[in-house]
């Protein structure tokens, strides 16, 4: 799709275009008519020179002087040519200036008292413009004659007149052209340049440099800021109320199973209390799995990049003290400023589980490790415990399962950062050889 | 020991209480969040249960208000969510432990015990002060290898003792950490109690583990080695 910027060049390109082509026609045919008119006069007012000099021979032959008063006519070869023909067609009297030149067929020949202007582009000597004038001479004691004066201009003259005029008015409506588009393209910058804010601002927003859209904003764009700034508040509300919702949930839901736990472990019917334990238990099971799946956010548009080191120094600190007995050796290799577009507490909910497991299994010290490739955040927790065996791991990222149901925990640990890695996150879980345990996450973050 | 329970659920509150007392705490029990904070700054407390989920001051705000107020003893925390944004959130706010809903009361107790442990210093769940070695995971007391049975005060005074190994600790403190408010509060049990431990512990009278210092009270004079 074109931008708005192009849309709008493109039509004015067109529309001057057309506004120049059509001027430029227009005073070209102006220009030519009016010239044409002027070589007319011209050839008239030689015409009537001619005739104010014609004079007769007593043999009653028409001659004219050889001195004429325009000079060109003397001049063989200048370009002014003239002629007197007489009512039989023959020539009477020819100027200097077409010595050595072919005579000039006449094409029409007007009643006596008008003019003819035509132009003659077959004359072997170049194209010409020609008028001729017929006269009726009548002298005393001899018959009206009938005589047929002539004058030529060579049309190069006029060509060039021409040419030269298109030249310079192309020129200048060139120039007009640029000078307007110039103009255009600077006012459509202006115009478009609150646009160009909005999206800059909104990609200030998307990498979580701004909160919301701010600024004047011209009055036809306001509806359309007013209505993205509403937006973005709205989502992050509605997530918000959203989490809000399930941790009211979780919480209506859970305390009456902790009564209920806490009823069968003062039941005294052992195998009463087993059953009682293990439906309490998958109650539980359940009610955290689906939870949690529904709690994690996973991605959006709007959310802002979270620097990855303070959230792994938070799991450690917070780990630290929960494992405090074990006094294990946390260390954190995370690369320096490293942020990834994921929600903070998806990346909470996958570090602190992944690194529950390692403090729970460690014996003497937990490594945490992110860094970025090729786009993909990549996290990985060691631990220098007993380690898992590879026929186990398949069976362990299943849903619900314990490595040891010895050992404390919900038991759907890896199971959520599983789901939250490769379907909210489109990425990948592996468990890996190690000296000990060693679980490897890539996320598209 | 004294323990402060806030929940705000009755019948799991009560259960907690219940068992609580059971096993020989001295236990104060609200479902409010700002009398929790109250009785969590005013009162001798050891080691308290938080409810994250309370109904008028969020026990996030119950544990920052108590650590202000200065009070350092540990708190675990009950979360019903289980998300790991409110564990990491309570933890920073202060609490040293976590629990999920639903949980069973002897995982409770075990992970109160080790924070009242840990509280005093101690890291390993027996308390060694050789040749005394009390075992507060299986409550069991042991003087040179060989067990020895304690009434369940008596384990309760001689745990709060050793916790404090080589402290002072005054009557009135033993009083306030051992028993409720409605309990007898005559000094003379205690002394008696006292008496009956240390002729349990030392019955040929060669190790004197318990020091009484006139009129400041009593003091466990074995050395720690574990």
């Amino acid at each position: 799709m074109l931008s708005l910027n192009a849309r709008l060049l493109l039509a004015a390109s067109v529309v001057l275009l057309g506004f120049f082509g059509l001027t430029g026609y227009a005073l070209d045919r102006a220009f030519r008519d009016s010239a044409l008119v002027a070589v007319r006069d011209r050839l008239q007012a030689q015409v009537y020179m001619l005739l104010g000099a014609a004079d007769f021979t007593d043999s009653g032959r028409l001659v004219l002087p050889n001195g004429l008063p325009e000079a060109r006519f003397s001049t063989p070869g200048s370009g002014l040519y003239a002629g007197v023909v007489d009512d039989a067609g023959d020539t009477v009297w020819r100027s200097l200036s077409m010595l050595g030149m072919d005579p000039v067929r006449l094409p029409v020949i007007a009643p006596p008292g008008q003019a003819v202007f035509s132009d003659l582009p077959g004359y072997e000597a170049g194209p010409l413009l020609l008028l001729n004038f017929t006269v009726l001479w009548e002298r005393p004691g001899e018959q009206r004659r009938r005589y047929t004066f002539w004058v030529a201009e060579d049309r190069q003259v006029f060509s060039q007149q021409v040419d030269g005029f298109r030249r310079s008015l192309g020129g200048w409506l060139l120039a007009a052209a640029l000078v307007l588009l110039t103009a255009q393209t600077l006012i459509l910058r202006w115009s478009l340049r609150p646009l160009r804010r909005v999206a800059q601002q909104v990609r200030e927003i998307e990498s979580g440099a701004r909160a919301g859209l701010d600024g004047p904003y011209p009055a036809e764009l306001r509806p359309l800021t007013d209505n993205l700034n509403t937006l973005i508040h709205h989502s992050r509300g509605l997530l918000e109320r959203y989490r809000n919702a399930l941790g009211d949930l979780a919480h209506s839901l859970k305390t009456p199973l902790a009564v209920l736990q806490g009823a069968v472990d003062d039941c005294q019917d052992r195998s009463f209390r087993q059953l009682l334990d293990e439906q309490v238990g998958r109650m539980h099971q359940t009610v955290d799995y689906q939870l949690q799946r529904a709690a994690a956010s996973g991605r959006t548009a709007l959310t802002a990049p979270v620097p990855v080191a303070p959230v792994v120094d938070k799991v450690l600190n917070s780990l630290a003290k929960v494992y405090a007995d074990k006094q294990l050796q946390q260390f954190a290799e995370v690369t320096p400023d490293l942020s990834a577009r994921v929600d903070e507490g998806d990346l909470l909910e996958i570090l602190g589980n992944l690194t529950d497991n390692a403090c729970k299994w460690a014996s003497s010290r937990v490594t945490v490790r992110a860094s970025s490739l090729d786009g993909r955040l990549v996290l990985e927790v060691l631990d220098d415990g007993p380690g898992i065996p590879a026929a186990r791991r398949r069976a362990l990222m299943a849903r619900g399962q314990r490595a040891d149901s010895q050992m404390e925990g919900q038991g759907i640990g890896l199971a959520v950062v599983r789901e939250l890695v490769e379907e909210i996150y489109q990425g990948s879980l592996q468990i890996l050889d190690g000296p000990g345990a060693r679980v490897r996450a890539e996320l598209h973050a | 020991m004294r323990v402060l329970v806030i929940e705000d659920e009755d019948n799991l509150r009560e259960q907690v209480v219940a068992r609580l007392r059971e096993v020989g705490y001295a236990v104060d029990a609200t479902g409010s969040g700002t009398e929790g904070k109250y009785l969590g700054t005013e009162f001798p407390v050891d080691v308290a249960v938080v409810d994250l989920g309370l109904p008028d001051l969020g026990g996030i705000q119950v544990i920052r208000g108590l650590r202000e107020a200065g009070r350092r003893f540990p708190i675990l925390i009950l979360t019903a969510r289980g998300r790991w944004q409110d564990k990491v959130e309570g933890l920073e706010a202060g609490a040293d432990d976590y629990l999920v809903k639903p949980f069973h009361m002897e995982e409770l107790l075990a992970r109160l015990r080790a924070l009242v442990r840990r509280a005093g210093g101690w890291s390993d769940s027996r308390l060694r002060c050789e040749p005394v070695v009390l075992d507060t995971g299986a409550q069991t007391l042991t003087v040179s290898d060989a067990p020895v049975e304690l009434t369940a005060y008596e384990y309760k005074l001689l745990e709060y003792l050793m916790l404090h190994a080589g402290e002072v600790v005054s009557k009135a403190e033993l009083t306030e950490h051992l028993y409720e408010e409605d309990m007898d509060r005559d000094s003379n049990v205690l002394e008696v109690l006292v008496g009956r431990l240390r002729r349990k512990l030392d019955p040929e009278r060669v190790l004197n583990p318990i020091d009484t210092l006139r009129g400041r009270g009593y003091r466990f004079r074995l050395p720690r080695t574990g």
